[in-house]
């Protein structure tokens, strides 16, 4: 057995000179701290995205992206394909679990301070992954063609429209129209399966890059005295872990199975308690709260525009954050997290609850 | 004695007198009375003027002068002849006043106004000037009689004259109701109560004993007393009446049974108007119970498929035969209770058996006892057909199609129970087959969705052990190296 791979890698290496890989990865070391463990969130993000791109290419051999038969389509996935059934549910779980190791995967690196020079565009194609990944998910929670998407829908798209100017053409950009028809769900499955997975793929490939090339950031103010081979202690590592959560994912999917309601209806009422997926929640949430009117502004518009305010802000951390690149606390930054992850946790609780 | 003799004595004259001096002082009347018009002449005999009212009380103006110019001067209040609704009002200042027809009779109704201005007869008339009809319309305004006099116009054995005047003119109806027959005189005169009626049985029903008088609604109007889900109990009314309906010799049990037969109950509990109420059966206006030999075509006015069944069934010649009523024989009549299963067959409750004993009809008996078989079987493969979609369904797996093929059990089990009508054994065996086919694919659907479950469930198992085992096999394998790099 080690023969032949012996033997292939001669054969490649003869051809393509893989000395100076072997040299960088032989030489690639992953520091040891007391925060190693949030180095492992961005590689179960990654497993979560391969097994994303796996199973939706085998959903994609029998769905069907059109109001007349999308939801059948799913029927048929669910009830007459082979394993049809677990493939839609690790899909729609393991979407779920790639939003949430993202989220943790952003959150650790923020308050790492890892986003600091000179890792600036590894955070900044990091968000962008992120904010993709949000939008692969309210695309995707649209394809089904069911009653609760539909409406979820409708109402996320609606509050694009309340936006001055631009609000109008950007819901009538996403609609296809001025209402939720099958032109939508067309687009969506367009955004879902081709426009999403190849901007993803590029800033993929430039964040595991740079990953590679900067190596792993360092905390701040722990001196870090031990390191790990990358290759093969932290991969096979990164492997184990891989592991763990296909289990998980295993018994996610044929304990608790995606679900397929009722069909959409376009002239049906909307059904009490629609809500949209748990991490668009907080956001809804607020704009719920917020009154109609603070003093001349339309409240609405006023909640958007702070979240687009603050997510700008949170991209732009690594230019703003001054102390951190110096080799300093920086206790605002501190704070801002601390304040943000209180407040999605706690309004996601509500959102859920109410 | 000779006191209260003369006491007796002075009232009488009191009374006599103050007659004369009354009809002494209707100048109106005694004018009238001269010029022999139709209304003075109709008015003589007319219970208003029995009672004391006299022309004035309507017509207003001073009826105690003789000269025509004081009398009739609008300055006293003459109101001339009445028209379209100031007739009804009218009538109504005293009529719908309590006080004042308290002196005549104690239990006298006084919302006929109130009740006309909200019936279908109070609409408002195609000329647009009044209600479709004033009090007047059905009581005439001069020579009005008591309702209990026979010479009254709403008199009960009147009454179908009376209404007919309008609902019998096609060329009025039209204006209001192109829709409506106009031949319900005509129709009514050939049922029981119309012959009753004309024979001057003031006791059998005409057209106010089952649309009201005042109240008049059309049948659509919920109100109304002839709404579908009213009829019962207006037929009841006299029907239930064992008083009432003594000398009729008819049973007067009919709605009790009715309310507890299928029909009964979709009438009353599910409140479905379309089924069949006493009319459905025994008409309307030309209420008469069914003949024998059309039984089968009443019921089969919504019964279709059974009764031409029936018809083409060898069941037919022998009850004809026989005078037997077709679908009563084993059905009955008022009390029509939910045809079940156990109808069939020649155990207790069945019917066939009444006629196909084991000695007299072994064939008829040995083909009750395999239909019975047959569709009990198949009911039996229905339940369980169910159960183990049940269980599947509990079991969160997709069940849709098992559901949509139970339909096709369903479907057989309806169909065999319609043609059981034709009375064909070969024929009846053919529709269980196809049930008993559909539901034992049903089941075979719903056993393997459990069978799938348990696939899933074990699969897992497999699959987690797999898993396990290979990350313990990684988890062993990173030691090792760790453990040589250490070295």
């Amino acid at each position: 057995m080690k023969k032949i791979f012996t033997n292939l890698y001669n054969w490649v290496d003869e051809r393509v000179d893989l000395s100076d890989i072997v040299k960088f990865m032989s030489k690639k070391y992953v520091p040891v701290h007391s925060h190693s463990i949030w180095y492992y969130f961005g590689g179960v993000s990654l497993f979560f995205f391969i097994i994303q791109v796996v199973t939706g290419i085998l959903l994609l051999f029998y769905y069907k992206g059109s109001a007349d038969l999308a939801y059948e389509s799913i029927h048929f996935i669910m009830s007459k394909v082979e394993f049809g059934w677990l493939i839609r549910s690790i899909h729609a779980w393991s979407a779920n679990l790639f939003v949430l190791a993202a989220f943790i995967h952003m959150f650790s690196v923020y308050f790492e301070k890892a986003y600091r020079k000179p890792r600036e565009m590894t955070w900044i194609t990091g968000m962008l992954m992120f904010f993709l990944a949000l939008g692969f998910g309210f695309s995707g929670y649209l394809l089904p063609w069911n009653e609760l998407a539909f409406f979820a829908t409708k109402v996320g798209t609606d509050i694009a429209g309340v936006l001055p100017i631009i609000g109008e053409p950007i819901k009538i950009f996403l609609r296809g129209g001025e209402d939720v028809t099958g032109a939508t769900l067309s687009r969506f499955f367009g955004f879902h399966v081709a426009l999403f997975p190849g901007i993803f793929t590029v800033l993929l490939f430039i964040h595991l890059l740079l990953v590679q090339r900067q190596g792993m950031s360092e905390p701040l103010n722990e001196k870090v005295k031990k390191t790990m081979p990358f290759f093969p202690n932290f991969v096979l590592r990164d492997l184990l872990l891989w592991l763990v959560v296909l289990n998980l994912l295993a018994i996610l999917a044929v304990f608790f199975p995606a679900e397929l309601g009722i069909k959409a209806d376009p002239l049906a009422p909307a059904p009490a308690g629609i809500k949209p997926e748990w991490y668009f929640l907080f956001m809804f949430q607020t704009l719920k709260y917020i009154p109609g009117y603070v003093l001349f502004i339309e409240g609405e518009i006023l909640g958007i525009f702070l979240f687009g305010l603050a997510g700008i802000l949170w991209v732009l951390v690594p230019f703003w954050d001054k102390k951190s690149e110096q080799g300093r606390q920086n206790k605002l930054v501190n704070y801002l997290g601390i304040f943000a992850v209180m407040f999605i946790i706690v309004m996601t609780i509500v959102g859920w609850l109410l | 004695m000779k006191n209260i003799l003369s006491k007796y004595i002075f009232v009488i004259f009191c009374l006599i007198f103050s007659q004369i001096t009354n009809a002494k002082t209707d100048e109106c009347f005694n004018c009238h009375s001269g010029l022999d018009d139709s209304p003075s002449k109709l008015f003589k005999n007319d219970i208003h003027q029995k009672v004391g009212l006299s022309c004035s009380s309507c017509h207003g103006g001073d009826n105690t002068s003789d000269d025509m110019e004081i009398s009739m001067d609008k300055k006293n209040g003459f109101l001339g002849i009445p028209s379209q609704n100031k007739i009804s009002e009218i009538c109504a200042k005293c009529h719908s006043d309590i006080e004042n027809m308290k002196k005549y009779r104690t239990d006298i109704s006084t919302g006929q106004l109130e009740e006309l201005k909200k019936s279908v007869h109070g609409a408002i008339a195609v000329d647009g000037k009044g209600m479709i009809l004033q009090c007047t319309t059905c009581h005439n305004a001069h020579g009005i009689k008591k309702v209990t006099d026979s010479g009254s116009l709403v008199y009960p054995t009147n009454i179908p004259n009376t209404c007919n005047k309008c609902h019998g003119d096609i060329n009025y109806m039209r204006k209001y109701n192109p829709g409506l027959s106009v031949d319900q005189l005509a129709k009514y005169r050939e049922s029981k109560h119309g012959k009753l009626n004309l024979k001057g049985n003031r006791k059998v029903a005409q057209c106010a004993s089952c649309h009201g008088s005042h109240a008049v609604f059309t049948s659509k109007d919920v109100r109304s007393k002839v709404y579908p889900l009213n009829i019962p109990e207006t037929c009841s009314t006299c029907h239930s009446d064992k008083e009432y309906m003594k000398e009729s010799n008819i049973p007067t049990d009919q709605f009790e049974k009715y309310k507890k037969s299928v029909h009964g109950v979709a009438l009353f509990e599910k409140k479905d108007i379309s089924a069949p109420v006493c009319n459905s059966c025994h008409g309307n206006h030309a209420a008469t119970p069914p003949g024998i030999s059309s039984i089968s075509k009443i019921c089969g006015t919504c019964h279709a498929l059974n009764a031409e069944l029936f018809g083409n069934s060898p069941h037919k010649k022998v009850f004809d035969e026989n005078n037997y009523p077709e679908c009563e024989t084993c059905h009955g009549n008022h009390l029509i209770l939910v045809a079940r299963d156990q109808l069939l067959g020649v155990n207790e409750g069945a019917v066939c058996a009444k006629c196909h004993t084991e000695e007299k009809n072994p064939k008829g008996f040995k083909a009750a006892v395999k239909m019975r078989a047959l569709i009990d079987s198949l009911v039996v493969l229905d339940s369980i057909s169910r159960r183990q979609i049940f269980i599947a369904e509990q079991k969160g797996m997709e069940v849709e199609e098992a559901k949509f093929k139970l339909r096709d059990v369903h479907q057989a089990e309806l169909e065999a129970r319609t043609v059981v009508h034709a009375f064909d054994a070969e024929k009846f065996s053919e529709i269980i087959n196809k049930g008993v086919n559909a539901s034992n694919e049903v089941i075979s659907e719903a056993n393997s969705q459990v069978d799938e479950y348990y696939f899933r469930r074990y699969g897992l198992v497999v699959a987690v052990l797999i898993i396990s085992l290979l990350a313990l096999l990684l988890y062993f394998q990173i030691k090792r190296i760790e453990a040589k790099q250490n070295l």
